[in-house]
């Protein structure tokens, strides 16, 4: 098959599976997880260390290859400015450059505040970040965070952790459509379904944490869902047949038997 | 650890009470000496190199955080 690399921010990836590192139920299971899932970029959050606890690993003495493209979020930050400096500090790592612009607008839906991401995606872009913003399905405000620069755009199917799938198809293709820079769709997705037709409609790439990590297996369904990703993929580059209203034989009549 | 004195540091949130004269001291007194943790001091990101060279005195705040599990 011809080179199918999905490239952001001046770096070429195979896999168009992003996963995030949260709610696994031990590191062993996350590990084999995100070996199944064939994932090469990894999210996670930035948080307080526990100073009554710090044997409480951080997550990264679990996951050793540094071949990951790390992309940290700014999670728990309501505003643009708590955005940056969660941003700042998980750059200070020295670990990545990239950040998930994650900015809630209220712990009952999760949904992203998108003046706030706006903001934040300017500002950050401005001091040399690979900004991939979480945002709603609004084809509008997805230009605009791809006009402030925004190395790709990653629209919600359904709100974190639902599992909805995919509740607004219409916008996710039509932002598919005008966008210049990759679309990754980040959050609500609950099975491989909801991926292969995700990817059916042109996404360059799935984020998805809860669907894995909440699953009865979660290293078998990280491998399903890597099966979505590459089907979902496949039957988009093919071009699928068009809807019809009536049948149509697989074999003409004209040489039939009994004419 | 050099010059420590007794200095009262606002750390992750919470008040402590602690023997320290530079942020290192205060990375080795939380037992995170050689873990992956970044530093905030007063609001600035401090890089690894910087820690030896910050001292510390009461009233400070300091910010030690890390990766963890996240979407």
């Amino acid at each position: 098959m011809r080179d199918d690399a999905l490239r952001i921010g001046g770096r070429s990836l195979s896999s168009r599976f992003f996963i995030g590192t949260g709610l696994f139920p031990n590191p062993f299971v996350q590990k084999e997880a995100i070996k199944a899932s064939g994932a090469e970029v990894l999210t996670f959050a930035i948080r307080r260390i526990n100073l009554d606890a710090v044997e409480d690993d951080s997550i990264l003495q679990h996951i050793e290859d540094d071949a990951f493209q790390y992309l940290p979020n700014t999670s728990g930050a309501s505003t643009a400015e708590e955005a940056v400096r969660i941003a700042r500090l998980a750059r200070a790592s020295g670990l990545s450059d990239w950040i998930k612009v994650e900015i809630s607008a209220d712990a009952k839906t999760l949904l992203p505040d998108p003046i706030e991401t706006l903001r934040a995606t300017e500002m950050l872009v401005k001091e040399g970040f690979t900004v991939l913003p979480y945002i709603s399905d609004d084809p509008v405000i997805c230009r605009r965070l791809e006009e402030a620069g925004a190395a790709a755009i990653m629209p919600g199917a359904a709100p974190i952790g639902t599992g909805l799938g995919i509740l607004n198809p219409y916008n996710l293709g039509l932002i598919v459509e005008e966008a210049g820079v990759p679309v990754i769709v980040d959050a609500g997705l609950g099975t491989a379904s909801d991926v292969t037709k995700a990817m059916e409609l042109g996404v360059d790439g799935v984020l998805m944490n809860t669907p894995v990590a909440k699953a009865k297996d979660p290293v078998m369904m990280a491998a399903a869902m890597k099966h979505a990703i590459e089907a979902g993929r496949l039957a988009y580059l093919s071009g699928r047949i068009a809807r019809k209203k009536y049948a149509s034989a697989s074999s003409g009549l004209e040489q039939f038997i009994l004419k | 650890m050099g010059n420590t004195h007794s200095v009262k540091l606002k750390v992750n949130g919470v008040m402590q009470s602690l023997q320290a004269g530079t942020v290192q001291d205060v990375i080795a007194h939380f037992g995170l000496t050689g873990k992956p943790v970044i530093v905030e001091a007063d609001g600035v990101i401090l890089t690894p190199e910087q820690w030896a060279d910050t001292t510390v005195s009461s009233g400070m705040v300091i910010e030690l955080v890390h990766f963890v599990g996240g979407g």
